[in-house]
């Protein structure tokens, strides 16, 4: 997420053009949106216990369990004025969700949009996504579930244990679906990643054009992590 | 400490945690997986309702008056929304 803010201060600065990340949380980590409160959502002992990272973000939206090896995070970063990020909020989720849309259906599932902010398979949701207008910039970030660990969330995630009961387990597997599940087969993060490089590129109009960080982009990613996203002042804020 | 956990209908989750002196409210956080652009304009609307006295129809006011005087867009959640989930948070124990 440094990264991400580092992206956008350079494009502020006019050093960078529209920005596409793919990447994966290692180790796995809970993030909160910015209006929530770490030790309401987080069983932060749970999480140190097993090398969980924790962290808030700078978007709204809930609680999210990141895993390493289920899911893939896209973040999507572009001038204030572009094409892509109309100045109606909702309608800009819309369309940047095509490009997980598309990426789904090249992997060959059948997916909808359900705003505000939720991809969608077969009334399931496969991917959540939240949004920041600053900097000049739009980021959009997101996930898109290739596997579903239910257990481990319900225990990274602050569930009252007494409320965690089959039932409650059953209905998660009702509302969340991942990649795998719809399609019955073990899908790999590079198909994943091919899926979402091709999506995003034939949804949005966009070429792709592989690129890396910057010199300033690292020291201001490393600057931000040093005094921001690793702190307690702003992981606790809320 | 007061607080109360309000789902908003078609919308987001709220959570109000707050302390009143009489039916003041003397410190509020209003938290909750909802949006606000920009996301700043949370400690405008937090800072405005301290010192107000728990009535839905002025919270709702002054959250609104917030939202319009910093061009704010709030998304899963209404002033009303915010409004009510303050009133059931004086009402808890």
């Amino acid at each position: 997420m440094a990264i991400d803010e580092a992206v956008m201060l350079s494009m502020k600065d006019g050093n960078v053009g529209p920005t596409l990340r793919l990447y994966r949380w290692f180790p796995s980590a809970v993030s909160i949106g910015t209006f929530q409160g770490m030790m309401d959502e987080v069983d932060t002992q749970f999480c140190h216990s097993q090398n969980i990272d924790v962290i808030r973000r700078i978007t709204g939206g809930g609680a999210v369990y990141h895993d390493y090896a289920g899911e893939i995070t896209y973040s999507i970063i572009i001038p204030r004025e572009h094409r892509l990020g109309p100045d109606d909020i909702i309608n800009s989720y819309r369309i940047l969700c095509n490009g997980l849309i598309s990426a789904l259906g090249h992997l060959g599932i059948k997916s909808e949009f359900k705003p505000i902010n939720d991809v969608i398979v077969g009334g399931k949701k496969v991917s959540g996504n939240a949004q920041t207008r600053r900097h000049s910039c739009i980021l959009q970030h997101g996930t898109i579930l290739l596997d579903l660990d239910v257990n481990m969330m319900f225990q990274a995630l602050k569930v009252p244990k007494e409320k965690i009961s089959d039932k409650m387990i059953a209905d998660a597997r009702q509302r969340v679906t991942s990649i795998r599940e719809v399609l019955g087969r073990n899908v790999s993060m590079n198909e994943l990643r091919n899926a979402l490089r091709n999506g995003f590129s034939e949804a949005l109009g966009i070429e792709l054009v592989r690129g890396h960080l910057t010199k300033n982009e690292r020291d201001t990613a490393g600057r931000l992590v040093a005094e921001k996203y690793s702190t307690r002042e702003w992981n606790f804020k809320r | 400490m007061k607080v109360a956990d309000y789902k908003v209908q078609g919308g987001k989750m709220l959570r109000v945690k707050m302390s009143l002196e009489g039916r003041m409210i003397k410190s509020i956080t209003i938290l909750g997986d909802f949006f606000l652009h920009p996301e700043s304009t949370i400690e405008a609307i937090e800072d405005k309702i301290v010192g107000c006295s728990i009535d839905v129809q002025i919270l709702s006011s002054r959250i609104q008056s917030v939202l319009d005087e910093h061009k704010a867009v709030l998304i899963g959640a209404t002033s009303i929304d915010i409004a009510r989930a303050i009133e059931k948070a004086s009402m808890s124990n």
